[in-house]
């Protein structure tokens, strides 16, 4: 009773495990090795859990592991795999936007899902984009920078296209 | 840590079905952000987790002739990219746009911000000057519960063990168009308001022709402030009136003291927000932050 087997994929691994009816997406996630996920707040306060759900991003501490069945997952390390992913992750290491790096993967979540549905934000947009997300160090303004930066390039491409 | 049990219906149907056997042992949940805290601090009273985030019938915005439909399911980030809710009733999308954060927005639901009763449930004060009407459902039938009637205590509505809310019905009023919501919170986002207030009002030649005002956050439910609309209502719009309605809203609110403000303060700032809006709208001039 309480335990429920669930199939899910995360960074296209499939994965069969068990799930206890009331345990977070956050902890399930971490008890099968995906570390990268960070346990911050356990609240939805901070975002450093931010993981992307069928292209959804949400904050896995408040979801239930038991929402994610038959869901895909992208964590982090599921960023290498992605270009967009690959371009975020150059650019918070060129821009120096890591102070502690307790925030990082979930900024580096945000950051792609956003990107993903507004290609070319300002930086007035990505502030308000990462506004769930908690740096300590105050970091925001490298931060910001390293993501603006990534989606002037996309504009810049889309341009290309156009000539 | 509490033993729960988990179901996940695909239909409404089986919703009810399920409610009718379970009472108050089920608690419905879909967007969970304040259901898993609730866990965590062992506040969660039921024992089985009955998730309708899967159920797309419960997920919709749409109007007919007069009136506009919102799911229950509908989630808040959902009403921001909804030009129903952006053009018909921009009170609603106002407040769907300061709500939690944006990575929240895509979970959280409209029903379940109004079951859990918060004083502080951002997506109420608008909802109560649109007069939304909520379609409740259990296996006895359908009624409707006006908004007004809906919210009881902090975390209490009149909703009964095996009933759910299956959506938000909204008449179409060409006074739902000239609203203003305002939170006021400790910080842009993820702020949990200290007060909020939602005002939706027509002025013909100078004076007030109807009015709405709600409130969140200032009393032990998001309240309509009734009085204060009864005074407002024919009145001719000058300074010295706008004052003696910021007086009539301190009387009317009721606040608590709390970790993120004094009962004081907020019975104070409650006057100031509503003249804000009341500004806002009738396109006055920007007031001082005095008195």
């Amino acid at each position: 009773m309480g335990e429920y087997k669930i199939q899910l994929t995360v960074n296209d691994k499939k994965i069969i495990a068990t799930a206890k009816a009331e345990e977070s997406l956050l902890k399930f996630l971490r008890r099968n090795g995906f570390t990268e996920v960070k346990c911050g707040c356990e609240k939805g306060d901070c975002g450093t859990c931010t993981v992307i759900m069928n292209g959804k991003t949400i904050k896995s501490c408040i979801s239930l592991a038991m929402q994610a069945n038959g869901k895909e997952i992208l964590t982090a390390k599921g960023l290498e795999k992605i270009e967009i992913g690959r371009k975020l992750q150059k650019s918070f290491v060129q821009h120096g936007a890591v102070q502690c790096g307790f925030c990082t993967a979930g900024m580096l979540m945000v950051a792609k899902g956003y990107i993903d549905k507004n290609p070319e934000p300002d930086k007035a947009e990505i502030r308000k984009a990462i506004s769930g997300n908690l740096c300590r160090c105050t970091g925001y303004k490298k931060i910001v920078e390293a993501i603006y930066d990534v989606a002037a390039e996309n504009h810049r491409l889309e341009g290309d296209i156009n000539v | 840590m509490n033993q729960f049990k988990y179901v996940s219906p695909k239909t409404k149907e089986e919703v009810l079905e399920i409610l009718k056997q379970e009472k108050s042992e089920a608690c419905i949940v879909a967007g969970c952000s304040n259901v898993l805290p609730y866990i965590k601090d062992k506040k969660l009273p039921a024992k089985l987790l009955l998730d309708i985030s899967g159920i797309e019938e419960l997920n919709y915005i749409k109007e007919s002739e007069d009136e506009i439909y919102i799911g229950a399911g509908a989630t808040i980030s959902g009403l921001i990219n909804s030009k129903i809710i952006r053009e018909e009733c921009n009170i609603l999308y106002q407040a769907a746009e300061q709500f939690a954060d944006p990575t929240i927005r895509n979970s959280a639901t409209i029903g379940g911000n109004l079951a859990d009763a918060s004083p502080a449930a951002d997506v109420a004060p608008p909802l109560l000057v649109l007069d939304a009407v909520l379609e409740v459902e259990s296996m006895d039938g359908k009624r409707e519960i006006s908004l007004k009637n809906f919210f009881v205590g902090p975390r209490k509505t009149i909703l009964r063990d095996d009933e759910m809310i299956s959506s938000i019905k909204i008449k179409d009023d060409s006074i739902n168009k000239n609203g203003c919501f305002i939170k006021l919170g400790l910080r842009q986002a993820m702020a949990i308001s200290l007060a909020t207030v939602a005002l939706i009002l027509e002025v013909e030649k100078d004076k007030v022709a109807d009015v709405r005002i709600a409130m969140g956050s200032i009393a032990p439910i998001p309240l309509r402030l009734i009085k204060v609309e009864e005074f407002l209502k024919n009145k001719k719009i000058n300074d010295e009136f706008i004052e003696e309605a910021v007086k009539k809203v301190r009387e009317e609110v009721n606040p608590i003291n709390d970790i993120r403000a004094s009962a004081e303060y907020r019975r104070y700032i409650s006057g100031i927000l509503f003249k804000r809006a009341f500004r806002k709208l009738t396109d006055s001039p920007i007031i001082q932050l005095t008195n």
